[in-house]
């Protein structure tokens, strides 16, 4: 019952602000894909176009090859979860989860198996008689989720889900939806400004800044392959280290002040480049004098697993390395870094990535 | 991206769920009905009707504006405007300073405080019939209350009805003891608009009572007073029932307010046009009052 | 007065007792009036024509308020008040209610002036409209009907205002979820909108009726017929001959009969009625 979802150049314009310009995407059956971006970048816009709360103006939309953009949203198949639940309040948990399926007409008893069979697997099936009002947030969040798996839709639209939960439930109900995923195979798009939710539950990320879209592909490769300068600093925590190029000669960088590394960008590529970045698990805190650049230590953050020095270099930048948990090092401290070229990016001033040589 | 084989046409969508769809109309059609029929169509007939010599049963020969000259050369509609601008003078100032008066003093949660917000809410509830039924008998000379309480401190109560000079005060005051609750109500939900701790702001700044009330209590519910003001202009400046079953408009039509001389021109005499050109006249005068009101006060300082 | 913790508690003393005076003699002239009708309707109309002081003593008889279940049209006003006022109230809840959700959730052409339209039909004052109102019913024939009382309410859009507020007040999610579940515009007003705007209904409703209850100008000029009177038209004919016919005292009682429904009712509802009332004042 699942399916695949074609977007093909669709635009969208509220009055003369062009919301969404000639985008296209394909997301194959069955498959996690989560759209991955900041407030603003045009990823819920995105999310609601599939699910037809928001008109293209160009382009088409189609679900298993058939059109869907003429269509209204009750008549698409689809299944949507809100950032707020969107539970029908004066209803019960019951109520609300068999709404949708009274409205296509569904006979009473296929109604009632579906909905103990998704009470079942969500484990609400305690609450079915409740009226949202006295659920917890949690609880809102399964009877959501219960309300879109009993339609058995064509695939599931979560609109950033997870935002109105604390911490704790925020990790728990991640799981949860991993699992469904896993259980019902189902085609999902999962839209989010969290890049852990996008690391830990995507098969493919599609990561969007400024309506446009800056790249696809499974998390690690966004990680570890980014193609824009957007991509690399927006996915990661803590923020990956970034330095103005001053000049290049082969595949040596020269960075500010006496700091140059060897990278794995192609000479010929290497005139281009504007930016270096390198992630903070690619800088080691050495003695004074041992590394390839000496600075001091202005913030130093223990995470309780690893600790991340904030180091001053003589220009200014402040650099972040990883440090092991039990690090003797203190704020104020004189020490050294050490830099692992081979793991840098490379970018030219349009921020697009340089491309690298393989790894030796 | 490989073409698809079926056509597609590339022309705006109006797909979305939010579109406008003239189909939407059919929610608000059924009280635009009423609302064009009983009010836009009536209003205009009205204006219409008071360019004619209209009867109930004939609308006559169009005068252009003689019915409203033939008003403004009649000295019982100019006193009836005159009448009903005096009644407005006595009740609206009466009726915001007394409802202030009875907000500041009664915004406690005390019990005594609750049951005399309650108290003087009530009478709002009653219909002017029942109000004048109360008020004439307490005016009544020999054995109204009012007389009762004069011959207590030994003397007679004046025939307030029937005296030119205190008919109309009489009126304003069963309307100030009728309307007194909506102002109070009304300051009452602004004050407790105002945040808690400006008042703990002004104790540690050692502020008086009396300073407190007057720069900081006032001056927060300002947009209130006004409102309160617009309303009562609003609303005073339609007054019938009261002078219409207490005195009839009497005596010597010091009373006559010009809703009365309305009704008595169309309802009465049938000089439907006449009647109708003196309700344009009220509308206007309505909502010149109100704007002006509005404009004055927004004028003197709108520094919020 | 021992010193307590709020702050200028310690300053308290002539003025509040000042102000305490002012407020209890306010309290005592607002249910005066009251009460010594009150008294009246329980004595006999001829001790009272004879001695008004009598109302202070016993004895307090209920002939009166027997009288009122025998004589009078009073009983068969109250019923015309109800249905007329019983009328209005739903009409206005259903079509404030369908109007309010359109304006507020649906999007139509020229939506947003007939709103505006609308919000300046609250300006217009019942006076300018009622002589053409009267006319048009009268060839209509709809002058001591039922319906002829009824329908000028109807028009009134302060009902349309204060269900368009709600509506739009209502989070718009609820909407889209229940547009991705296939539900119609309509299904989506009556079985997930209306039933969350029930305090509005109530606020709405109480304060209705109450206008329409107390309603005058309008039942006098179009109920001229005594079978056909509202209790408020009924009453104050009433007050026409009351020195030769049933006396002081029936129509003392008249007066508790006729304002006591209404001010049960406001015991149990203040807390909606002063909500009606402020919110429509405040619009």
């Amino acid at each position: 019952m699942t399916a695949e979802i074609d977007i093909r150049n669709v635009s969208k314009s509220y009055g003369p602000l062009k919301v969404i310009e000639n985008l296209s995407l394909s997301i194959p059956a069955h498959e996690f894909v989560v759209f991955l971006g900041p407030s603003g970048c045009g990823k819920s816009t995105l999310l609601r176009m599939i699910a037809g709360l928001e008109g293209i103006d160009d382009g088409e939309i189609l679900i298993n090859g058939e059109r869907v953009d003429p269509l209204p949203p009750g008549k698409r198949g689809l299944a949507m979860v809100f950032q707020s639940y969107a539970l029908y309040p004066h209803m019960t948990v019951r109520q609300n989860m068999a709404f949708g399926l009274e409205n296509l007409a569904t006979p009473a008893p296929v109604i009632a198996e579906r909905i103990a069979a998704a009470a079942r697997m969500l484990e609400i099936d305690h609450l079915l008689d409740r009226k949202p009002g006295q659920l917890s947030g949690g609880q809102r969040q399964r009877v959501a989720i219960g309300r879109a798996v009993v339609k058995e839709p064509k695939a599931f639209l979560f609109d950033e889900p997870l935002s109105n939960l604390d911490a704790a439930l925020r990790a728990r109900t991640r799981i949860e939806i991993a699992q469904l995923h896993q259980r019902l195979r189902a085609t999902m798009i999962f839209v989010t400004h969290d890049q852990i939710e996008a690391m830990t539950l995507a098969e493919r990320i599609v990561v969007m800044n400024n309506r446009r879209i800056e790249q696809i592909g499974p998390p690690m490769e966004i990680y570890d392959q980014p193609a824009t300068r957007f991509v690399a600093s927006f996915v990661g925590t803590p923020q990956m280290n970034f330095f103005d190029v001053r000049g290049a000669t082969g595949s040596q960088i020269r960075l500010d002040g006496t700091l140059s590394l060897s990278t794995r960008v192609d000479p010929i590529d290497a005139g281009r480049a504007a930016a270096l970045g390198i992630r903070c698990e690619a800088v080691r805190v050495t003695g004074e004098g041992q590394g390839d650049a000496d600075g001091v230590i202005d913030v130093l953050e223990r995470l309780g697993d690893r600790a991340l020095a904030h180091v001053r270099l003589p220009g200014g930048q402040t650099v972040i390395a990883n440090e092991i948990a039990q690090t003797k090092l203190r704020v104020g401290d004189r020490v050294g870094l050490g830099f692992d070229g081979a793991k840098a990016h490379l970018f030219d001033a349009a921020g697009v990535a340089l491309p690298l040589r393989s790894a030796p | 991206m490989t073409a698809r084989s079926a056509p597609s046409i590339k022309r705006r969508r109006t797909a979305s769920a939010n579109a406008p769809d003239w189909r939407n109309a059919l929610f608000v059609a059924p009280y635009l009905f009423f609302f064009v029929t009983l009010l836009v169509f009536p209003l205009f007939w009205g204006i219409w009707l008071s360019f004619h010599k209209a009867d109930i049963f004939t609308n006559g020969p169009f005068i252009g504006l003689g019915n409203y000259l033939r008003l403004f050369n009649d000295a019982v509609f100019l006193q009836s405007v005159g009448n009903t601008f005096y009644f407005v003078l006595l009740t609206v100032p009466t009726l915001a300073l007394l409802g202030l008066f009875l907000a500041l003093s009664l915004n406690s949660n005390s019990r005594l405080a609750t049951i005399l917000r309650g108290l003087f809410f009530s009478s709002s509830v009653l219909s002017v019939t029942i109000v004048t039924l109360i008020w004439r008998f307490v005016f009544i000379p020999q054995y109204g209350l009012l007389s009762a309480i004069y011959k207590l401190f030994g003397s007679e109560v004046p025939s307030f009805l029937t005296d030119p000079n205190l008919a109309m005060i009489a009126i304003a005051i069963t309307t100030i003891w009728w309307c007194i609750g909506l102002p109070m109500m009304l300051f009452l939900a602004a004050l407790q608009q105002i945040p808690a701790d400006i008042y703990e702001a002004a104790a540690l700044d050692n502020a008086s009572r009396w300073r407190t009330l007057i720069s900081i209590t006032l001056p927060s519910i300002r947009r209130t007073f006004v409102l309160v003001v617009i309303i009562q202009i609003v609303m005073q400046f339609q007054l019938f029932g009261q002078a219409w079953l207490m005195t009839r408009g009497g005596p010597n039509n010091t009373t006559r307010a010009i809703v009365l001389h309305i009704y008595d021109l169309a309802f009465r005499r049938w000089d439907v046009g006449m009647g109708a050109a003196a309700s344009e006249v009220l509308f206007v005068l309505i909502l010149a009052a109100a704007t002006i009101q509005f404009l004055t006060s927004r004028s003197a300082g709108d520094r919020s | 007065m021992s010193a307590r913790s709020t702050p200028g508690a310690a300053r308290r003393g002539f003025g509040d007792h000042i102000i305490l005076v002012a407020v209890l003699a306010l309290s005592i002239a607002m249910i005066a009036p009251a009460l010594w009708v009150i008294g009246l309707s329980l004595k006999d109309n001829h001790e009272v024509m004879a001695n008004p002081n009598s109302v202070f003593h016993p004895p307090y008889i209920i002939d009166n308020y027997v009288n009122i279940l025998y004589g009078g049209g009073v009983l068969r006003w109250i019923l015309n008040s109800l249905i007329v006022s019983v009328g209005l109230t739903f009409g206005t809840l259903l079509l404030s209610s369908l109007a309010g959700y359109g304006f507020a959730r649906l999007d139509f052409p020229g939506r947003n002036i007939l709103f505006i339209v609308v919000l300046f039909g609250l300006a217009v004052p019942e006076q300018a409209v009622i002589v053409a109102r009267h006319q048009i019913f009268s060839l209509l024939k709809f002058h001591n009907t039922y319906h002829g009382i009824i329908l000028p309410g109807l028009s009134n859009a302060f009902g349309v205002f204060l269900m368009t507020q709600y509506f739009r007040a209502i989070p718009k999610e609820l909407d889209e979820a229940a547009l991705i579940d296939n539900a119609s515009r309509f299904k989506i007003f009556w079985k997930v909108l209306l039933p969350l705007t029930l305090p509005a209904q109530a606020t709405l409703g109480i304060f209705t009726f109450l206008l329409s209850w107390n309603d005058y100008f309008w039942p006098l000029i179009s109920a001229t017929e005594k079978n056909m009177y509202t209790l408020t038209v009924g009453m104050a004919s009433m007050q026409v001959n009351f020195a030769q016919s049933e006396g002081v005292g029936f129509l003392m009682a008249q007066a508790v009969f006729a304002g006591a429904p209404i001010f049960i009712v406001y015991l149990f509802f203040q807390k909606y009625i002063v909500t009606a009332v402020s919110g429509a004042a405040v619009r």
